[in-house]
């Protein structure tokens, strides 16, 4: 942490609780969740890459617990605490503080303990209006707070998932697809993959056991798969059903009778993550770009343009803003809307706000049900750097 | 720092394995250089000296405690398996330099699934069935090792994020069948353990060749005669 004296801590204290007097005002309700959380739900969400970026340790019981690496997660936990769906309207905001392992060392730009003023807005249908008032509200605290010169970035992961929808492929592509959407480098070789031989055998499944599988008769393939267990004296280990081996070998047979993906539409993908422009041009861009093609994500583009719309009439200036299409790609978590608030002095690097919408956590975090969430958060140490300049 | 504390540090501390064939191995290559190594107090002690050498402290450890000695700077030299070494300390690179390569001790720390996943070969395979695995039995691929930070790192550059480690001090092989994991990262030096349990090797997945190797800390406090008491302990090896 930046505060080194409890005059530095306590300029950072007033800032923050300017930016939560602003949330507050709007009618999000202060939360102060526990920085000691179960690993656990981390674990499910992020995956075990936590264990690299976060600090994550063993109580006296055994209980594998970590530092929070962000008030997200548990301002969601706290939610469905008390409402154990999880899809009651909620708006909330807290400050406090969030860990990360630095692994190159920490350092004033990236801590490793920070401190976060943001909000959350859980359970609220219409999810434009939602997003527009959740950036408007973190422009809003900037400003109060004294920030003068940002710049907003912005992308919507909602465009791609439309764009995989309309286009033209077996489902279990646009799950792969989706799937590897985080991962540049393994979803430009699965594009490519798929539009050259989308039938890559799994190394040491006979030819002849394949051969004799049919995706329409499923029954009678678990039969085949069963007996040449049989015949090769393998044993079933662990935890995964012959029934669920023999239907990924029927997909892997499903892929040898498919047309290959056709290279104009991957191409169009592609380009669709290429596309950065300021934000009011890049829907009409898209929109070309598409039309083109024949692919209609009208619905989707209609709600972007509402979302840019609803912005400008709550005073966001997006008409500086820029859009990037792959922006939101290395979180996870994300699904539709995500933004970035950069300053010069900090660099792209440093962004001095972020947030996003998340559809998917609350039911990852033990909600019944996917719940419409967005939220956003403060860096409140380097908001503080930016506005004393 | 007292006096004694200034003898200690400019004595070379070398830590050798405390025990079993690496021990045995260990101290024959010495043995073979000319590097008598001989236990000091009773023969059960865990201190000890090279014959020749005045300043230099032979103490036997534990192979993991080595790695350990190594990353502290508590041994300025040491003998331990990469595996160790890549495994304990996160900076190993920076902390320790890899000197040798001591031709025993090898194990290959490998990703082994149940053989029965006809439908699996590579880490590209389990990746894409992960998430299909989460939906039907509602939990994450369970991962049983020894090796967290191996598995972890090695997972993460293959792209695959969706399991969870589960630790395994000890028969790790036998997890799967016994239900408390999916698969496992351990070491194998045949595969033969490995095939009477069930598992199988994927195509890509060898996490690392790991040998015993002779292992310098670069945090140790070195002077000019600790570093002239290594020299002259490497050339005995080298030749």
């Amino acid at each position: 942490m930046v505060a080194e004296t409890a005059r530095e801590f306590e300029a950072l204290e007033e800032q923050a609780r300017t930016l939560l007097g602003v949330f507050i005002k709007a009618g999000h309700e202060a939360v102060a969740p526990a920085v000691i959380q179960p690993a656990d739900v981390y674990l499910d969400v992020i995956g075990e890459s936590l264990r690299g970026r976060s600090y994550v340790f063993l109580d006296p019981d055994g209980d594998e617990l970590c530092l929070r690496p962000d008030l997200t997660v548990p301002t969601c936990r706290l939610h469905i605490e008390r409402h154990r769906n999880g899809d009651r309207p909620a708006k909330y905001c807290y400050n406090g503080t969030a860990f990360r392992f630095q692994p190159v060392g920490a350092g004033a730009a990236h801590p490793r303990e920070f401190r976060q003023a943001g909000i959350e807005s859980f359970g609220i249908a219409d999810r434009e209006k939602a997003d527009a008032a959740t950036l408007a509200l973190v422009f809003e605290g900037l400003r109060t707070a004294g920030l003068k010169d940002f710049k907003l970035r912005i992308g919507d992961l909602g465009l791609f998932r439309a764009l995989l929808e309309a286009a033209d492929m077996p489902a279990r592509w646009r799950q792969r697809l989706m799937h590897q959407f985080w991962r540049p480098d393994a979803f430009r070789t699965e594009l490519m993959r798929l539009t050259q031989s989308p039938a890559d055998t799994p190394g040491g499944v006979p030819n002849e056991l394949l051969a004799q599988l049919d995706p329409e008769k499923p029954d009678e393939a678990v039969q085949l798969v069963s007996n040449y267990l049989d015949s090769e004296d393998i044993e079933i280990v662990g935890a995964r059903t012959v029934g669920e081996v023999t239907d990924n070998l029927l997909m892997v047979v499903a892929d040898q009778r498919a047309e290959p993906l056709s290279p104009r539409t991957a191409a169009l993908i592609s380009s669709y993550i290429g596309v950065t422009a300021p934000a009011r041009a890049a829907g009409a861009r898209l929109k070309d770009l598409m039309g083109s093609e024949g692919v209609d994500i009208s619905d989707a583009l209609d709600a972007y343009h509402r979302r840019l719309q609803l912005l400008t009439e709550a005073g966001v200036d997006v008409v500086h803003a820029d859009f990037s299409a792959e922006f939101g790609r290395t979180l996870e978590y994300y699904t539709g809307f995500v933004f970035e608030v950069i300053v010069p002095m900090l660099g792209e690097a440093s962004p001095v706000a972020g947030g996003g919408r998340y559809d998917k956590l609350i039911r990852m975090c033990g909600a019944p049900h996917d719940v419409p969430a967005v939220g956003g958060a403060v860096h409140t140490e380097r908001l503080l750097a930016a506005v004393r300049g | 720092m007292g006096k004694e504390g200034e003898a200690l540090t400019t004595r070379l501390q070398i830590a050798l394995p405390s025990k079993g064939r690496l021990m045995e191995q260990t101290l024959e290559l010495f043995r073979e250089s000319g590097l008598n190594v001989r236990k000091t107090g009773n023969e059960r002690g865990y201190r000890g000296e090279i014959e020749g050498f005045a300043n230099v402290d032979v103490a036997f450890v534990s192979a993991s405690e080595i790695a350990a000695n190594l990353k502290s700077g508590k041994a300025h030299l040491g003998v331990t398996g990469e595996d160790l070494v890549r495994e304990r300390i996160s900076d190993w690179k920076t902390r320790v330099e890899l000197l040798k390569p001591l031709g025993f001790g090898f194990a290959d720390v490998v990703v082994a699934v149940p053989q029965c996943w006809l439908d699996v070969s590579t880490m590209a395979d389990l990746d894409e069935i992960a998430g299909g695995f989460r939906e039907s039995h509602g939990r994450w691929f369970r991962v049983a090792t020894k090796y967290v930070n191996l598995t972890r790192r090695f997972f993460s550059a293959k792209g695959f994020t969706d399991y969870r480690i589960v630790e395994s001090l000890g028969a790790t092989e036998g997890t799967p069948a016994a239900g408390s994991a999916d698969l496992i990262v351990d070491i194998t030096s045949t595969g033969t353990t490995l095939r009477a349990n069930g598992l199988k090797i994927l195509d890509d997945g060898v996490i690392l060749k790991s040998q015993a190797n002779f292992v310098a800390s670069n945090v140790a406090q070195w002077t000019p005669s600790t570093r002239q008491a290594q020299n002259e302990i490497m050339a005995r090896l080298e030749a």
